[in-house]
């Protein structure tokens, strides 16, 4: 056997074992019911803000906690705690992704993305006084 | 159909763009098939001959056009042309001009357009520098120029098929509902566009995406020689115009992700310079496996070893160009990425599928063709020789850059995932170690090969003076090694190996130089890239290993030991810390006062956040440095996301103190203080204050304020007022009092921002010609109503980082010119 074949078989496997332990990195999106089944690990949640019950944040408090309720892509709903700043027009958005674990009735967020509706796909224009 | 004769809108330019459009697109196709026909006439040099002049003539006035098109919209741009959309949804009036030429590459077309320009310019230098393989691989670039010009075709065939999208498309096209188009002159209505992201409007939005998409356009190069090569059957004329290629996509495109990392470093709030971020990455994994092909290309240029690794490296570079566009443009990221790109829908998706599988199939059939007939050496190489360890090193930026690919890419494989085991794939919750716990491993081992190849030869090396060589900078390496973990308190495992590599990197790369090449700098730009990227690794690691906030909220959250990674998000997520006005807050070794903010009239939107920093000898409190950051945000920017916050940072030479604003306080709508009335008669007389206390210094009339515009008949006195803070600091102060025509009464006040003081000269009360009293108003906000969140971060060693950068650039361009001024065809 040539030495390339070694090294390159040698470094083949050594892919292969990364490639098992990267697997075991990649996280799933789930839904509260189905996060509250392993408490303490984290996921995604793919959900919408629940805007019929009262956000709370009040940096002079605590500029690091945020709590509001949202609803999963199954319907349930949930409290949600961020441990950050407010998301500036979180009220806005569309969609929230969102990346914690639960404990108990409520989930436990360290990261928050949303998806705002773009300006552009409004079909409406900005009219200036012309 | 629509019969509306619109007014006031201005067709022409856009008329004139879109026949250019075409005009490229035809002019390429044309020089495909020129160029194509040249090469397949090469027997027979009279008809080749003009199948290339046509080729070449057709090139050119596709550049010609490029450049036109370019032109077109620019016009539309620089004249506030809002009928187009393209204009419309990009620029507006208040724009800086600077910025106007970055609106060009915010759109998705803007951006096509950019790398098609480049494509056409790096065209024109092959044409004048392939000699015999003009034909072929100029028939590819055209080709690939073909495709790219289908981006910005815009044909449409019926509502939701159709092939690009053109730049000069009209707002009235874009938006056919719009109740407004229904009048002709509704022009007269839409003043203004929507403007540049504010993210966006930033100088490295300027320069970032030019060099990018250059560096982009230039893994074409290589690509179009790689296809050239086989398709000509000749394995030898390529090789030197394909390094010196490589080199320039390698230094270009590096150039071009760290400049990323600069802009995100310096005015984005990631928080640092990389944070693996699926855009991040899609850019990064082509320069790997380019830096892998250049590799073994100068394996094969020396041994004739390692052809097939280097043409599947280089071609698959300009197809992960076009993958990273995929990712990147089509909104497939979504949900995993921070950039802001909007998707264009299922057509871009599927156009730019069509175009990676052509480019793909026309790769694998040319290597599967020529498979049998490639070079080949039989004979086995040595263990101790460059090629081994070049091929070795280009094996595992390979694999690193797989790793990076198939993490990055969950979004587009997880649908197929989910249908074969029925989980939801996401990316890692914690991307940035699930990169570095792989990467660094990655980082240790091309560090520590890309020293030692440097004393290695092609085909035998002597193993004992090799043994020696390394010896003694592995020696020297473990010192500094010691001495840096001790000096940093570096002390996890990973992390002092990745140290020592770096050490090593630096140590032997510098001492190659110096004693092997002797200094001879035409030589030597293997050997500074490679210090370069040394340096880079120990800037990465000393910025990275040792950050930390300073911000710390310490507002009875306990900080207890860090168990698992959701802790350390968490502890994350505890490293804003609110600030009010005047009250120092302690950050690391420093004092922060929030001071105030200072709105800017003008174009410019941002407010300004001035916070002191402040550091006090401990015993004596005397204040021995300070300096003042100006985090910004944007507050409102028009009526759209409402906060966008840019960093302001503390420069040192072995640190950054790194700020940014996270919340501020609204201060309009949580400002309910009024003006409170008080009389001064004499010199001397107080007023106190909610914290401290003011003197009134008597009248003047000597005015001089920016505010005041003196007119005839004024009668206009200042009262001078001296405040005094509770630390007992002075500040003199002159609110002014005019009476216009003996009847208008103008106040003008004076404030002291620090302290929340506003001073207003309410009245003049004239009793005698001695005597007379002032109502000075004083209205003082109430500190609690004006707070920032803070997050501080300490970033050590940051510099060492771009100097790496900085030197392994430049180390390119040595070889470049290194390789381009060697005669012959080596």
């Amino acid at each position: 056997m040539k030495k390339t074949h070694i090294v390159l078989l040698v470094l083949i496997m050594a892919a292969i074992a990364a490639l098992i332990s990267i697997f075991g990195d990649f996280s799933s999106y789930e839904t509260f019911e189905s996060a509250a089944r392993e408490p303490r690990k984290s996921y995604y949640i793919i959900g919408n803000l629940d805007t019929t019950q009262a956000m709370h944040y009040d940096p002079k408090v605590d500029a690091n906690h945020f709590t509001f309720f949202a609803t999963d892509k199954a319907g349930n709903k949930s409290k949600v705690i961020f441990n950050g700043e407010k998301p500036r027009d979180i009220e806005k958005s569309e969609q929230i992704v969102m990346m914690g674990y639960m404990d108990g009735e409520t989930f436990h967020c360290s990261r928050i993305q949303m998806k705002c509706p773009s300006k552009y796909k409004k079909d409406q224009i900005a009219v200036g006084n012309g | 159909m629509n019969t509306i004769q619109y007014t006031g809108e201005h067709l022409w330019p856009g008329q004139l763009g879109h026949f250019f459009v075409i005009l490229s697109f035809v002019a390429a196709l044309l020089s495909t098939f020129s160029y194509f026909s040249a090469a397949r006439t090469e027997h027979d040099s009279i008809v080749s001959r003009k199948w290339l002049n046509m080729g070449r003539w057709s090139f050119m006035t596709h550049a010609l056009s490029v450049i036109m098109i370019f032109g077109a919209l620019f016009y539309i741009i620089t004249h506030h042309l809002f009928e187009y959309h393209y204009a419309w949804e990009h620029s507006s009036l208040d724009m800086p001009s600077e910025y106007l030429l970055s609106c060009f590459w915010e759109g998705q077309q803007g951006s096509f357009m950019l790398w098609t320009f480049w494509h056409a310019i790096l065209g024109l230098v092959v044409m004048r520098t392939a000699k015999h393989l003009e034909s072929r691989t100029m028939a590819i670039i055209a080709l690939v120029q073909v495709l790219l010009c289908t981006m910005i075709l815009g044909l449409y065939f019926g509502p939701d098929i159709k092939i690009g999208s053109t730049p000069f498309m009209l707002l009235r096209h874009a938006m056919q509902n719009a109740p407004i188009f229904s009048t002709p002159d509704y022009m007269r209505s839409v003043t203004d566009g929507n403007g540049l992201n504010v993210l966006l409007q930033n100088y490295w939005m300027v320069i970032h995406p030019p060099i990018l998409f250059l560096g982009f356009a230039l893994t074409l190069i290589p690509f179009a020689y790689c296809i050239a090569a086989l398709w000509k059957g000749d394995y030898q004329s390529f090789i030197k115009p394909l390094i010196a290629w490589s080199l320039a996509g390698g230094a270009i495109l590096g150039t071009g992700i760290m400049m990323g990392g600069a802009w995100a470093y310096e005015s984005l709030n990631f928080g640092g310079y990389w944070a693996w971020d699926p855009v991040e990455n899609a850019s990064l994994v082509p320069w790997l496996t380019l830096i892998g092909g250049l590799h073994t290309l100068l394996v094969y240029r020396s041994t004739k070893r390692a052809f097939i690794i280097t043409f599947v490296l280089l071609l698959l570079t300009h197809l992960l160009i076009w993958y990273s566009t995929f990712l990147t443009r089509t909104g497939i990221l979504g949900k995993t990425s921070v950039h802001a790109f909007t998707g264009d829908g299922t057509a871009l998706t599927y156009h730019l599928l069509a175009v990676i599988g052509l480019l793909l199939v026309l790769s694998v059939a040319m290597l599967v063709w020529r498979w049998k007939k490639v070079p080949r050496v039989q004979s086995e190489e040595e263990l101790l020789s460059r090629e081994f360890w070049m091929f070795v090193g280009a094996v595992i930026l390979f694999l690193s850059s797989v790793e990076i690919a198939i993490t990055t890419s969950i979004p587009v494989w997880a649908p197929l995932a989910k249908w074969i085991t029925g989980k939801e794939f996401a990316p890692p919750t914690d991307p940035v170690a699930h990169y570095n716990n792989i990467q660094i491993w990655v980082a240790i081992i091309v560090c520590l090969l890309s020293s030692m190849v440097l004393y290695m030869k092609y085909k035998k090396t002597d193993s004992r003076k090799l043994g020696k060589q390394l010896g003694i900078s592995g020696a020297a390496a473990l010192v500094f090694t010691a001495l840096i973990a001790l000096g940093q308190e570096i002390s996890s495992g990973p992390h002092l190996l990745l140290l020592f590599a770096a050490c090593f990197g630096i140590i032997a790369s510098i001492a190659y130089g110096i004693t092997v090449q002797k200094g001879k700098l035409k030589k030597m730009g293997p050997s500074v890239a490679h210090w370069g990227f040394a340096i880079m690794l120990m800037g990465i690691l000393l910025s990275s290993y040792n950050k930390h906030a300073i911000s710390l909220n310490t507002s009875g959250m306990s900080f207890g030991l860090k168990k698992n990674s959701q802790n350390e998000t968490i502890k994350e997520n505890m490293e804003n810390v609110i600030m009010f006005r005047g009250m120092p807050v302690a950050m690391g070794e420093y004092w922060a006062t929030y001071i105030g903010d200072s709105s800017v009239s003008g174009k410019d939107l941002r407010t300004y956040y001035k916070v002191l920093f402040e550091k006090r000898d401990s015993i004596s409190k005397v204040v021995t440095e300070s300096f003042m950051l100006y985090p910004d945000a944007f507050m409102n920017p028009k009526g759209e996301k409402g906060f966008s916050a840019n960093p302001s940072t503390k420069h040192y030479w072995n640190r950054d103190i790194f700020t940014y604003i996270n919340s501020a306080a609204d201060k309009e709508k949580n400002d309910t203080s009024t003006y409170l009335s008080h009389t001064v008669q004499k010199v001397g007389d107080s007023v106190y204050l909610n914290n401290g206390y003011m003197i009134f210094n008597g009248f003047s009339n000597d005015i001089k304020d920016k505010r005041y515009q003196s007119a005839e008949g004024d009668l206009a006195v200042k009262a001078r007022l001296s405040v005094y803070d509770v630390n007992g600091l002075k500040q003199e102060i002159a609110p002014i009092y005019v009476l216009r025509d003996r009847q208008y009464i103008i106040q003008i006040d004076d404030t002291v921002e620090a302290m929340g003081l506003y001073a207003r000269f309410g009245s003049l009360n004239v009793y005698s010609k001695d005597s007379a009293t002032v109502d000075v108003q004083v209205r003082q906000t109430n500190p609690m109503d004006d707070f920032i969140v803070l997050k501080a971060l300490v970033f050590p060693y940051i510099n060492v980082l771009w100097i790496g950068v900085i030197l392994m650039v430049f180390g390119f361009i040595i070889s470049i010119t290194d390789v381009v001024s060697r005669k012959g065809a080596l």
